[in-house]
C-alpha cells in the first residue's frame, strides 16, 4: 500500500505481544487517526472442513472440539445440533442439562478470560490478574465434572457420551458462590471507575444499523441494543425450561461491551444454579444413530456469539460437507465499521472488544478516501496531544494539569 | 414468522422461480437460479424484519458448484437458506456483498476454496489462500493432493 504524504502504515502483528494468536493488522493512519484497516489472517488454517469429511459422525465432535482452545463445547454441541436437525430428533432431558452445564461453565471462564485480557490491553493489569485468578476455579470445576479443563469430549450426536458425577455438585455450587461475589465486585469496579469510563466510553462504537449490515452477533451486537441470542431465539439444550434474561445495553461502545459480558456472567451463574438444582434423571443418549441423506443447520450461542454449522449427509457414516462459521468471522470483519476514525491508541481495545478468536477465523481490506493534510512535525503532535488532554479534562470537569504552550 | 407461511408468500410472489421446501417450522430452503438471487434477497430484506446474513456454504456438486446462503432471522428460530447452483466449468454467481457487507469475506473464501466467481464483488482478491498458492481449488473433488505436493513440495517457501 503506497501512502499519500500524510498517511503512514502501522503494522500490528502477525506476531505481536498484544495478540494471543497470529493475525496481522495494517493500520493506515493520518496523524493519530486511523483511516484504513487491513487485516490479514489465515496463518493458522487447519483445514478442519476437509478433515471433517474424513471422520465418522462419532469421531467428529472430538475433532471439532479442537477448532478453538476456549470454546471447545461450542463447536461440538453446534455440530450435534446440526445433526439432530437433520435427523429431526429430541435428545434425553439429562443430556440437555449436561450440555447446558458445560456450555455455561465455558461461557463463565471465557468471559472472565476476556475481562482480564481487556484490562491488560488498556494497561489495567490489576483487572487482568484478578479476573484470571477467579477463572481458575471455574476451570477446576469443569475438570472435576468432565475430567478435563477444556476438552470434555462429552457431546455426541443424540446426547452425551458420559454422565457427570452429581457428588461434585455441592463443591461446584460453592465455587459458583465465590465467583458470583467476585463478578459482582468486578462489575461494580468497572461501573464506578471514572478512569475506565474516560478511557472506554464512546470508543469503537457500532450502531445498530452497522450491526445488521455486518451480521455482527453475540455480546458485541447486544451491546448495541440488537436483541439477538440463539439460546432464546432457537432454544437448544435446556435453555427453554430455565429462567434467565438476555442482557442488552444501548451505546455500542467498548464500555458497553464490557458491561454486557459482566452482566451475562451473572446470568450464566443463575442458569448453572438452576441446572444443578433441577438435574433430571434418565438416559444419556439414544445410542448410535444411522444418518440418512439430507441437510441440517445447527446454531449455538457461543461466548462470542452465534455459531453456525451446516451439515450435508449422503447416507454414509461420514459427512459430505460440513461448514463451520465461528462468531468471530463476522465480528472481526466489522472492524471496518468500528475502527475507522478512531485514535490509534483506542484501536487495540476496539479490536479486543469483540473478543476475537482467530483460530476460528480467516484476512480484510478497506481503503477510505485520501486527503491533503500537511505532514505534521513533532512539535505539532505535542500541541495536538496537549489540546486533547485539555479537552478530556474539560469534559470530566477537572483542572488542567498542563501549562499549555 | 414460520417457514411454511414464508414459503407460501415466496411461492405467491415469485412462482416457479423460487422453489421452496420448508423442512420444519424453523428451516426454509429456497432453490433459485443465479439471476433470481437479487430479487428474492431484496424481497426478504424488505419483508422479513430482523433478517441478517449468517454465512454461506460452497460445495462441489455433480451439477455444478452449489452456493448456499444461510440467513438467520433475529428473535425467531427461522434460518432461510438460498440455494444457487452455478454450472461448471466456469461457475459464476452474482455477489451478495454488493447488498450486504457481511457477505464480503465468505464470498472471497468460497472463491479461494471452490473457485466460484462472484460477479460485482467489491474486493475480489484472496482471503484464505496465500498469494503464491497455485490457481487450484482445494475443496473441489478433482483436487489432486499428490500432484499438488509434487508441484509445490511438502513445505513450500512462500
Amino acid at each position: 500500500m503506497k501512502a499519500p504524504s500524510s498517511r503512514r502504515v502501522v503494522q500490528i502483528g502477525p506476531f505481536h505481544p498484544l495478540l494471543e494468536e497470529p493475525v496481522g493488522f495494517a493500520l493506515a493512519v493520518e496523524g493519530e487517526t486511523v483511516v484504513d484497516v487491513d487485516a490479514r489472517m489465515d496463518y493458522i488454517h487447519k483445514g478442519i472442513e476437509i478433515l471433517a469429511q474424513q471422520r465418522t459422525y462419532d469421531m467428529l465432535p472430538i475433532l471439532l472440539e479442537r477448532i478453538c482452545g476456549i470454546c471447545s463445547v461450542t463447536h461440538s454441541v453446534c455440530f450435534c445440533n446440526a445433526a439432530e436437525d437433520l435427523l429431526g430428533i429430541d435428545i434425553p432431558p439429562r443430556a440437555n442439562y449436561i450440555r447446558t452445564i458445560i456450555g455455561e461453565l465455558e461461557r463463565v471462564h471465557s468471559h472472565l478470560l476476556w475481562v482480564g485480557l481487556a484490562g491488560h490491553f488498556i494497561g489495567y493489569n490489576t483487572v487482568f490478574m484478578w479476573a484470571w485468578k477467579y477463572r481458575e476455579p471455574v476451570c477446576d470445576v469443569f475438570e472435576m465434572l468432565t475430567g478435563h479443563r477444556q476438552n470434555s469430549a462429552l457431546p455426541m450426536v443424540g446426547g452425551v457420551r458420559r454422565d457427570i458425577p452429581e457428588k461434585y455438585f455441592p463443591e461446584a455450587q460453592k465455587t459458583l458462590d465465590m465467583v458470583e461475589g467476585k463478578v459482582k465486585m468486578l462489575t461494580d469496579a468497572v461501573l464506578d471507575d471514572p478512569v475506565l469510563k474516560a478511557r472506554l466510553k464512546g470508543v469503537g462504537v457500532l450502531t445498530p444499523q452497522e450491526v445488521m449490515d455486518w451480521g455482527v452477533v453475540g455480546p458485541t451486537a447486544r451491546a448495541s441494543g440488537v436483541d439477538t441470542d440463539v439460546r432464546r431465539d432457537e432454544p437448544y439444550a435446556a435453555y427453554g425450561e430455565l429462567d434467565w434474561d438476555v442482557c442488552l445495553t444501548e451505546n455500542g461502545d467498548v464500555f458497553d461491551k464490557a458491561v454486557v459480558r459482566l452482566l451475562e456472567l451473572q446470568e450464566s451463574i443463575k442458569i448453572l444454579r438452576q441446572c444443578f438444582d433441577n438435574m433430571p434423571k434418565g438416559d444419556l443418549n439414544l445410542g448410535m444413530l444411522h444418518m440418512p441423506r439430507g441437510e441440517g443447520i445447527g446454531r449455538y450461542e457461543a461466548p462470542r456469539g452465534e455459531d453456525i454449522h451446516y451439515l450435508r449427509s449422503n447416507g454414509t457414516n461420514m459427512p459430505e460437507r460440513l461448514k463451520v462459521r465461528a462468531p468471530s468471522y463476522t465480528n472481526v470483519a466489522s472492524f471496518k465499521a468500528s475502527c475507522l476514525g478512531e485514535k490509534i491508541s483506542d484501536v487495540t481495545i476496539t479490536l479486543a472488544a469483540c473478543d476475537p478468536c482467530y483460530s476460528c477465523t480467516e484476512r480484510t481490506a478497506v481503503v477510505r478516501g485520501t486527503d491533503d493534510q500537511p505532514e505534521r512535525t513533532f512539535g505539532d503532535l505535542v500541541r495536538l496531544s496537549q489540546a486533547e488532554t485539555r479537552r478530556v479534562a474539560d469534559e470530566m470537569g477537572r483542572p488542567h494539569d498542563l501549562q499549555l504552550t | 414468522m414460520d417457514a411454511e407461511v414464508l414459503s407460501r408468500q415466496l411461492t405467491e410472489t415469485f412462482g416457479d422461480d423460487a422453489s421452496c421446501v420448508a423442512r420444519s417450522v424453523k428451516r426454509l430452503y429456497v432453490a433459485l437460479k443465479p439471476d433470481g438471487l437479487y430479487p428474492v434477497f431484496d424481497w426478504l430484506q424488505e419483508n422479513v424484519p430482523g433478517l441478517r446474513f449468517g454465512t454461506s456454504t460452497a460445495m462441489d456438486l455433480r451439477e455444478g458448484v452449489g452456493v448456499w446462503h444461510h440467513l438467520p432471522v433475529n428473535k425467531t428460530p427461522l434460518v432461510i437458506t438460498l440455494k444457487v447452483v452455478a454450472p461448471k466449468p466456469d461457475p459464476r454467481i452474482p455477489s451478495l456483498a454488493v447488498k450486504v457487507p457481511a457477505a464480503a469475506w465468505i464470498e472471497r473464501e468460497m472463491t479461494d476454496l471452490v473457485g466460484v466467481v462472484f460477479d460485482g464483488h467489491p474486493e475480489p482478491h484472496r482471503l484464505v489462500k496465500a498469494e503464491a498458492f497455485p490457481d487450484t481449488f482445494p475443496l473441489r473433488r478433482d483436487f489432486d493432493v499428490a500432484k499438488f505436493k509434487e508441484e509445490i513440495g511438502e513445505s513450500p517457501e512462500f
